[in-house]
């Protein structure tokens, strides 16, 4: 072990503590190319259970513009939810079509090859944000983490932050209250009516098991 | 926002879920996840498939860390344990699963550009045709070792294990360097001046010290 590589980590180190957001690559930069490797790994052991630096003010200023974390939290402003930029940076980073990801799905689920062009339109939409992931069956996370091979957990954990954003979102543009007048009973009890007929009248067409997988909740 | 210690915010993450304030809960847990940013893009940068071998290509520091980061953000939809060295044992599985995601994203495409890994196999060069599957497995066994950390962290809170930790060094020199660096935050030269010795033992100790912990906090489990 060279003494320059023991400087190093230890200037690392302090740099670490003083919460002056060291960078791991300058570091293992200025070792000698052989030290690199083992280098990288006692920066690593440090970093596991290092205590977090008492940050000031500008450098959480600056952490939250780094783009990882604009993009993280606008994205997840902005959709509603984490799962979609998960989803979609998990299957890209499988260099997958979407339409590949729902032939797998479909094969893993055992569901019947007709179906592989709706199983591919609800993961669009999921990945759009525009299916709500409560709705989605947990044999399907645990299909796509499989696939994906992350822990269910996780992907059950970015569909779950969904909650908390369309709470956000709802504190953001809280609704408008109106006090309803006398006649107010009168006027919507005719159209809450048709409204209840609707809703009891039967669909035309019926679910089909990739409908219930993606639909019927968990 | 001001800066707020991790151990305060996660603690106040849980007593807001309690209370059902989930929009509460998830702002403080997005502050308990950037005040960690550092230590995922840093520990991607870290990262190594074996000890000693090669990293993630730079190209895909950034992916591999984006992708980390929002696996840390949605683990604080089902976060239930109260310690914070529990949180950062598993941001460092997250960070460790999804290094050797774009780990094996790279094998896949070395499989598809080069017909086989063997083909690419060059017996005077650094690398083997067995790299990255020997990596794969060490990082399995790394994950699990991982695992054994988290359950350990169920009892005790990080400050206390790491001070655990350094209690059960067997060298003297060591323990009093890493309680002056991990407790104190001493910077090197003032744990010098104290402890009466080189900047050049301060900087060996250090680094023997901060394997000896890893090493401990590791096989204690096992």
């Amino acid at each position: 072990v060279t003494l320059e590589r023991d400087q190093i980590l230890s200037e690392f180190i302090d740099a670490w503590n003083a919460g002056e957001r060291p960078d791991v690559d300058d570091y293992l930069a200025r070792a000698p190319e052989a030290d690199r490797g083992e280098l990288a790994g006692e920066l690593l052991a440090f970093l596991t259970f290092a205590p977090t630096p008492a940050y000031s003010d500008e450098a959480l200023q600056a952490i939250r513009h780094e783009p990882i974390v604009a993009d993280a939290h606008g994205v997840a402003a902005e959709r509603g939810v984490v799962l979609p930029a998960l989803l979609t940076g998990l299957r890209e980073r499988m260099s997958m079509s979407t339409s590949e990801v729902a032939g797998e799905l479909v094969r893993m689920l055992r569901l019947p090859s007709s179906g592989e062009a709706k199983t591919a339109s609800y993961l669009d939409r999921l990945e759009q944000g525009k299916l709500e992931p409560a709705r989605v069956s947990r044999r399907v996370f645990e299909a796509l983490a499989m696939l994906f091979r992350v822990p269910r957990d996780e992907l059950e954990g970015a569909a779950d932050m969904g909650g908390w954003a369309a709470v956000s979102q709802a504190m953001v543009s809280p609704a408008p209250v109106f006090r309803a007048d006398k006649e107010a009973a009168a006027d919507v009890s005719r159209h809450l009516e048709v409204l209840a007929d609707a809703l009891a009248t039967p669909g035309g067409e019926r679910r089909d098991e990739v409908d219930e997988l993606f639909l019927g909740g968990r | 926002m001001p800066y707020e210690p991790d151990h305060v915010l996660l603690r106040r993450y849980h007593e807001e879920r309690d209370r059902g304030e989930l929009e509460m809960a998830a702002q403080t847990w997005e502050g308990l996840v950037v005040n960690n940013f550092d230590r995922i893009k840093q520990s991607v940068k870290a990262f190594r498939f074996s000890a000693g071998s090669r990293g993630l290509p730079q190209p895909e520091w950034g992916s591999a860390a984006s992708e980390a980061y929002l696996r840390v953000i949605a683990m604080g939809a089902n976060f239930r344990k109260p310690e914070v060295g529990r949180f950062y044992a598993a941001l460092a599985k997250c960070v460790h699963n999804a290094c050797m995601d774009y780990g094996r994203k790279d094998l896949r495409h070395e499989r598809h550009s080069a017909g086989s890994v063997d083909a690419r196999f060059d017996p005077d060069g650094e690398a083997g045709p067995y790299d990255a599957a020997l990596a794969a497995y060490d990082g399995e066994l790394r994950a699990r070792s991982i695992d054994v950390v988290e359950d350990e962290l169920d009892k005790q809170d990080a400050a206390r294990l790491v001070a655990w930790g350094i209690g059960q060094m067997t060298s003297d020199k060591h323990r009093e360097v890493l309680e002056m660096t991990y407790i104190k935050k001493l910077p090197a030269e003032e744990s010098a001046q104290q402890l009466g010795i080189t900047m050049d033992n301060i900087y060996q100790r250090r680094r023997r010290g901060v394997l000896e912990l890893e090493k401990i906090l590791r096989d204690s489990r096992a």
